[in-house]
């Protein structure tokens, strides 16, 4: 990757562009403004970005539309911005090909952890993917299917194996319900959210050392789960 | 054969009815044909001419009067057994006769047709008091469309009647019908408007094949002219309801916008002072008192946005855009999240919960549930003292609900100010300068609600509790087991 990582960033709130310059200008990142989707469009095809960061209300087409017509070329990183009771934007445009999501208003250390997150995926596309997953005291080897804890091995079950593979795969992106439902159940109809709620309890029991806190396999309310693995 | 066509067909047959009955007198009195002299059969003959008057009406009357002058002059005048008369004497006398009884199937006739028109009256006046009595217990449009539709289809024994009131403003338009099978696939033989002196309100739809007779047409006017007065009256009612709803809400906005400004001005108040003291270079880069001043903007702004949010999530429910996103959950990870976010605000507290592992899931909306808990909890941090514990406990409380309860061992509420705690801008106290909107309960009060739940505040012996219900089912299904698999 390049000496400063190119940010393109879409809203068309003069302010939030103007922060968002200002601040990642000052974090060493090459930022780029667009205040229209059309506009960001051409942005991204002109200059290719590393990641994208992207408003959901756009004056001229909807940031999801962006979203899906970016997807049909590019596999750049897009955080979408989005209001605070807007679960179902943020579900509709992680579905639509979004990696991640920022609820507005946000800190600057929020927004730096996504980004480095993304930068790593993006980083990750391009080179071999590592199979193991180190989280605190986890350490899961997707391709050997095991799992220790401490250096001791974690008994899973099938399914919730194949549910902490997908999330830690994933380490670091929010996964919605549907889509970890029909990857783990392989069942694109499946929508019985029950069954993530009820393995994703196994799973934190099995593997956080305070299950009510967890530190690895956390929530996004209404919108799906997420892995912390290591930086 | 419906009830109205027999009736129809009997009335066509009264007139037999009169043949019939001089027919059997004539069998009765030639029999008795040697004990009787002529004038005494013509007295006896008027008899039946009177009966069939007064039962089956006028024309009886008049058929039986002319068949009675034939039987009486084929059985009882020379030659007998012919339709001939000789006599001049006899001529005059059966003439007489039919004069006669003509006269008095005619007298006794009309009595009987004034007798049922007054009948009929009655009835009627019976029937528009009914509906009187039926409208006046009603404010519904819907409610009186029915009472129409269902006295008009009685009264004069329709088909089939629909009423039909147009759409107006944010009313929705009625369609009755009665009785309830759908229409018929015809056109309606008779449409009325429902006229009031502003407009026409809507129409009546009458199927009925035969005419209508003059009283029925001056019974359906009236009653048609009743239920648009009762309609105009349930508007004028509904529009005087809606004008005190906007004058509440007028109030409340009032209150929300004097209670906004002063929320809103403090945390900016502080923002300012900060900002523009940073800006000036009074404060030294390094001094720890910019650090503060620092910290202070981080908490207004996050206390704005708590600010702003909780005036989004009350408008929603006032505008009753709230939807909630439903579904099963786990209610003890939603505690543990809501826990865990308000960590930090809890330093000061401690918090125990009681969420038994074996509930069964809850439809709920994940994100709104946390809402209420965190709106609870932080209720209860902001008003019970520092170092007490906070009590979260959830139970079933029967097949079809759950009863969570956030307990603190804060001072009690005065009975009078419980249930009035979830409304908007409520404060128990006028001097609380505990900061907030006073919206955070009554946005609990519109969530649980939204889910068909229930939310109350108590007193217990060692504090205050705040306590809700949530519905175990969902679109009538309870919750779903999900079956675990075994280990590899």
């Amino acid at each position: 990757m390049s000496a400063a990582p190119h940010i393109l960033v879409i809203d068309d709130e003069p302010q939030i562009l103007r922060a968002l310059r200002t601040i990642l200008g000052e974090r060493k990142f090459r930022v780029s403004t667009a205040s229209r989707g059309e506009e960001g469009l051409a942005l991204a095809a002109a200059q290719p970005p590393d990641v994208i960061i992207l408003d959901l209300g756009l004056p001229d087409i909807s940031g999801l539309e962006v979203c899906a017509r970016l997807r049909e070329w590019s596999q750049v990183p897009i955080i979408v911005l989005s209001a605070r009771e807007g679960e179902l934007d943020k579900v509709a445009a992680l579905d639509r090909g979004a990696d991640d999501y920022l609820t507005k208003p946000f800190g600057i250390e929020e927004l730096q952890a996504r980004l480095r997150v993304a930068l790593r995926h993006s980083a990750q596309a391009q080179g071999p993917r590592s199979t193991v997953v180190t989280a605190g005291p986890l350490r899961i080897d997707l391709a050997a299917h095991a799992v220790t804890r401490d250096g001791a091995e974690v008994k899973l079950t099938a399914t919730e194996f194949r549910l902490l593979a997908y999330l830690a795969g994933n380490a670091g992106r929010v996964l919605t319900h549907q889509s970890i439902l029909s990857h783990v159940w392989g069942d694109p109809q499946m929508d019985q959210v029950e069954y993530l709620r009820v393995y994703m309890r196994q799973l934190r029991k099995k593997l956080e050392a305070d299950p009510s806190q967890p530190l690895y396999l956390l929530t996004e309310p209404g919108v799906g789960y997420r892995f912390m693995a290591d930086a | 054969m419906s009830a109205a066509s027999l009736r129809l067909s009997l009335a066509g047959l009264r007139w037999a009815l009169g043949l019939l009955a001089c027919a059997l007198a004539t069998g009765v009195l030639v029999l008795a044909r040697d004990q009787l002299t002529t004038p005494t059969v013509a007295v006896l003959y008027l008899v039946p001419v009177g009966l069939s008057a007064s039962l089956w009406g006028l024309l009886a009357g008049v058929v039986a009067s002319v068949s009675a002058f034939l039987f009486f002059n084929f059985f009882f005048f020379p030659p007998y057994f012919t339709l001939q008369v000789h006599a001049p004497q006899d001529i005059l006398d059966l003439v007489v006769f039919l004069g006669v009884a003509i006269f008095v199937s005619q007298v006794v006739g009309r009595a009987r047709a004034s007798q049922a028109a007054a009948q009929a009256r009655e009835r009627e006046a019976v029937q528009l008091h009914e509906l009187g009595m039926a409208l006046a217990r009603l404010s519904t449009e819907a409610g009186i469309a029915q009472v129409l539709a269902e006295s008009l289809h009685a009264g004069l024994a329709a088909a089939g009647v629909e009423v039909a009131v147009w759409p107006k403003g944010n009313e929705a338009g009625q369609l009755v019908r009665a009785p309830a099978e759908a229409a018929p696939g015809t056109a309606p033989q008779f449409v009325v408007p429902l006229l009031t002196p502003r407009g026409e309100l809507g129409e009546v739809r009458i199927w009925r094949t035969a005419r209508l007779e003059a009283n029925e047409q001056r019974l359906l006017q009236t009653f048609v002219g009743q239920g648009s007065l009762a309609l105009e009256q349930a508007r004028t009612q509904q529009a005087a309801v809606r004008t005190q709803v906007l004058e509440e809400s007028d109030r409340l906005k009032s209150a929300l916008l004097s209670s906004v400004s002063h929320e809103l001005r403090t945390p900016l108040a502080s923002i300012q002072a900060a900002v523009t003291s940073l800006r000036s270079g009074a404060v030294d880069w390094a001094a720890p008192a910019r650090q503060d001043l620092l910290a202070m903007v981080e908490e207004e702004v996050v206390h704005l946005n708590r600010l702003v949010g909780n005036l989004l999530d009350m408008s929603r429910i006032e505008a009753g855009a709230l939807k909630p996103q439903r579904q099963w959950n786990i209610l003890a990870d939603i505690v543990e999240g809501t826990l865990t976010r308000l960590r930090h605000a809890a330093e000061q507290h401690q918090i125990t919960v009681d969420v038994p592992d074996d509930l069964p899931l809850v439809p709920v909306d994940h994100v709104l549930l946390d809402q209420v808990l965190t709106n609870l909890v932080g209720n209860s941090l902001k008003y019970a003292p520092a170092g007490t514990t906070i009590h979260i406990r959830a139970r079933r409380q029967d097949e079809r609900t759950l009863a969570v309860q956030v307990r603190n061992q804060g001072p009690p509420v005065p009975a009078e100010h419980l249930d009035h705690i979830f409304d908007k801008f409520y404060r128990v106290r006028a001097a609380d300068r505990v900061t907030g909107t006073g919206l955070g309960l009554s946005i609990c009060k519109g969530i649980v609600e939204a889910h068909g739940g229930r939310i109350w505040a108590e007193n217990q012996p060692d504090g205050f509790a705040l306590n809700f219900t949530l519905p175990l089912e969902w679109e009538g299904h309870p919750a779903p087991r999900v079956p675990l698999e075994m280990e590899a």
